[in-house]
């Protein structure tokens, strides 16, 4: 099976990285992806990410993703092309002169695809060569509420174990001469038999997970602090070059349009 | 260490009392052991002696629960309750909730006000104890159900509170998870924790009893010492699964021009690099009740998903009722073969009993649907539950109507995925005497099971898998 979002134990360099210094960088990345409305800039900052995911050793997982991007990137563009044309018409999509393919709608779904592209995967590289544990604790330290980590860590930890169920129960009904539709509407009403039992089930856990984590003492107990992540210098060294960076980026880009 | 006094309750939805005037002393250091049909408010009861009822759920509240000689109304929350008493439920995944072994156990540890020494020494001997040591990076996904047991308990014992309610915590392992499982609470008891404990293995728990509550339908049928209940004629039904005269004695080897339903030919099957299954060769013929035994991933399951096509073979073939199960669809198969699934909450999403057997009887286009239905229904015991929402059953209904609604789709053959799981002695029985009736009517029964005694009390053939190969296939005569 193929895990998403799962933290995979390595040693290597993002792995060594305080998530403090991970969540700045992402940050920074998101920042600067979306204040550049220029395609080859974004190109390029795509092409730094993936080149974080090498040095990481986890540009075999990033690219795994490749095809909901790429699934995206054409959803994107269908929307843009239908809702925003503008520009030189360059062709259209059905002929005979309906659903015209505009320069300028073409431009606008490139542009969301790269940004969708590189926060994907700066965020997936910081989720899966970060432990829960420690993210939980930094994100904790930096002020976010105690339910809200949680929450956060839950949908992570219970993608896979979905996913398992997921194809459990859609065996136990191909068992049963369930046929999964044809057509859209068939595709719909087919949903059904796996659906059902898998939200079902994720419900009936629900109260007993509560309960777990009342008794655990977690939201109203505080922590020793044990094995504490602390800023090494390799942090202290990346988050200059990161912020120097972001220096550079609000140097050249933003402030010429402002003055 | 806990008292309840008369202790009745019903949930907020509704519906009669799921426990009722319920009175017993745990005295400190001792081991409570509660059994009962499924459905019999033994859950419900752990949840009143942990205090949950009162803190945490609505509903209608009677009698006096006190936990250290304070009542339960006296502390000002469920979180200080867990200082002193921790709880492991019975859905081992719903407690673990980080992405590693040794993570979990830290949650528990951390939020405790011990030092960073004290914490890195009991972090070392829980997962010894529970033998968790080498799995400490696993991600809980990847994780036996036996191993996740072992974690949810080396978590709460995290927790290092005095007393330890434990709800089913072997339903779905094997001998040897049990046996784990049952040298950690001897381990727990031994160091003067105090221990409750719903379970159905009577036997295996023995040595660890020191009072024992019988339920029925919420109510305490039966408290006392062991020894002193056992006499008892509902009490031995409970923890005595009996399953003489199910076996007939009528001879079912076939005779040899009999053609087998079933053909596996050197069947191998590999997940990756794992070899599951290693040179299978066996036929099941029109009419045997077969038995499949063996520890947890021995291959049981990989071989009879075989059987439908769930799984493909790596190598050698399945031939089904004169199909070829490596390349047929599995709605062809469907119309041989009936697989009923370990965990009956995988299949129901129909609103009422009916529909969902119905479901199947659809896919399949079997003529006479209703008058179908009601023989099938008949079968299985379930005619007055027939309007009720499969959910709402008990966990012996569900596995009735999941029987059921494979019946509906009239198999040849009925294979099923430890069909006893969760049930008490004279559930597992009922279930047991469907099977024989199905088996009287010319079908073949196969059966994965962990229970060398249902094995062999209940069936004409056990054939025993170890580490992916037959290690035997033994036909019982008479």
């Amino acid at each position: 099976m193929r895990e998403i979002l799962q933290y995979i134990h390595k040693d290597a360099f993002f792995h060594r990285l305080h998530p403090g210094t991970k969540i700045f960088l992402i940050l920074v990345i998101g920042v600067i992806t979306l204040l550049t409305l220029d395609i080859p800039v974004l190109c390029v900052i795509l092409i730094a990410v993936l080149c974080m995911a090498f040095i990481g050793r986890v540009l075999r997982e990033v690219l795994q993703q490749m095809a909901l991007i790429l699934a995206m990137s054409v959803i994107f563009i269908l929307i843009t092309l239908i809702t925003m044309p503008s520009g030189e018409v360059l062709g259209y999509l059905i002929p005979g002169g309906f659903l015209p393919v505009t320069t300028g709608a073409l431009y606008a779904g490139v542009l969301l695809t790269l940004r969708f592209a590189i926060l994907i995967i700066s965020f997936q590289i910081f989720v899966i060569t970060t432990q829960p544990r420690d993210l939980v604790n930094t994100l904790e330290k930096m002020g976010v509420p105690i339910d809200y980590n949680l929450m956060f860590l839950i949908a992570l930890r219970f993608i896979p174990t979905l996913q398992i169920e997921a194809t459990k129960i859609h065996e136990a009904q191909l068992a049963r001469g369930y046929a999964p539709g044809s057509g859209f509407v068939g595709r719909i009403k087919s949903v059904a038999p796996v659906m059902i039992p898998l939200v079902s089930n994720a419900l009936a856990r629900t109260t007993v997970l509560g309960l777990t984590i009342d008794m655990r003492g977690y939201r109203t107990r505080t922590r020793t602090p044990f094995r504490e992540e602390h800023m090494h210098l390799l942090d202290k060294v990346v988050c200059v070059v990161i912020g120097m960076v972001l220096i550079a980026f609000l140097g050249i880009r933003v402030f010429p349009l402002i003055s | 260490m806990i008292t309840l006094e008369e202790v009745s309750y019903s949930y907020p939805r509704g519906g009669r009392q799921a426990i009722s005037r319920v009175s017993v002393n745990i005295e400190p250091g001792e081991c409570l052991f509660v059994t009962g049909p499924s459905g019999a408010g033994k859950t419900t009861m752990c949840m009143a002696a942990a205090g949950i009822l009162e803190h945490e759920f609505g509903g209608e509240k009677e009698g006096k629960i006190t936990i250290l000689g304070r009542n339960v109304k006296e502390y000002a929350s469920l979180s200080e309750i867990s200082g002193h008493v921790g709880m492991v439920f019975d859905d081992p995944e719903a407690q673990l909730i980080f992405t590693s072994v040794e993570e979990e156990i830290l949650s528990a540890l951390e939020r405790r006000g011990l030092s960073a020494e004290e914490i890195e020494s009991r972090l070392s001997s829980i997962m010894e104890v529970t033998q968790l040591t080498a799995l400490k990076d696993r991600a809980p996904h990847a994780l036996s159900g036996g191993q996740k047991q072992r974690l949810v308990l080396a978590t709460t014992l995290a927790l290092g509170t005095d007393i330890v309610i434990l709800d089913e915590p072997t339903a779905e392992l094997d001998e040897r998870g049990t046996e784990s499982i049952i040298s950690v609470l001897k381990d727990l008891k031994a160091g003067g924790k105090t221990i409750v404990l719903t379970e159905h293995k009577f036997t295996k728990f023995r040595d660890l009893i020191d009072q024992m509550i019988v339920m029925d339908a919420g109510r305490i049928r039966a408290l006392g010492k062991p020894g002193d209940l056992i006499a008892d004629e509902f009490v031995k039904g409970v923890i005595f699964p009996d399953y003489s005269g199910i076996r007939d004695g009528s001879s079912h080897s076939p005779s040899d021009e009999q053609k087998p339903l079933v053909s596996i030919k050197n069947l191998e099957h590999a997940y990756g690099e794992v070899q599951a299954l290693n040179g299978v060769s066996l036929d099941i013929f029109p009419g045997e009740f077969v038995a499949i035994v063996g520890e947890n991933g021995s291959g049981k399951t990989t071989l009879i998903k075989h059987l439908i096509g769930l799984l493909r073979p790596s190598g050698g073939t399945v031939l089904v009722d004169g199909k070829d199960a490596g390349v047929a669809p599995v709605s062809d198969l469907a119309h041989s073969v009936g697989l009923v699934f370990q965990n009956p909450d995988h299949m129901f999403f129909a609103d009422t009993v009916a529909e969902e057997i119905m479901f199947g009887i659809r896919n399949l286009g079997i003529p006479e649907p209703d008058m179908v239905l009601k023989k099938v229904l008949d079968a299985t015991g379930l005619t007055h539950s027939r309007d009720l929402y499969p959910r709402w059953l008990s966990r012996g209904e569900r596995q009735k109507l999941a029987i059921a609604c494979v019946l509906a789709m009239r198999p040849k053959v009925i294979i099923l995925d430890e069909p006893t799981t969760g049930l008490d002695g004279r559930e597992a029985r009922e279930v047991m005497e469907i099977l024989k009736h199905l088996q009287q009517e010319g079908r073949s029964i196969v059966m994965v099971t962990h229970s060398r005694q249902i094995a062999e009390e209940c069936t004409d053939r056990i054939i025993t898998i170890d580490s992916g190969r037959i290690q035997s296939d033994i036909r019982r005569e008479g």
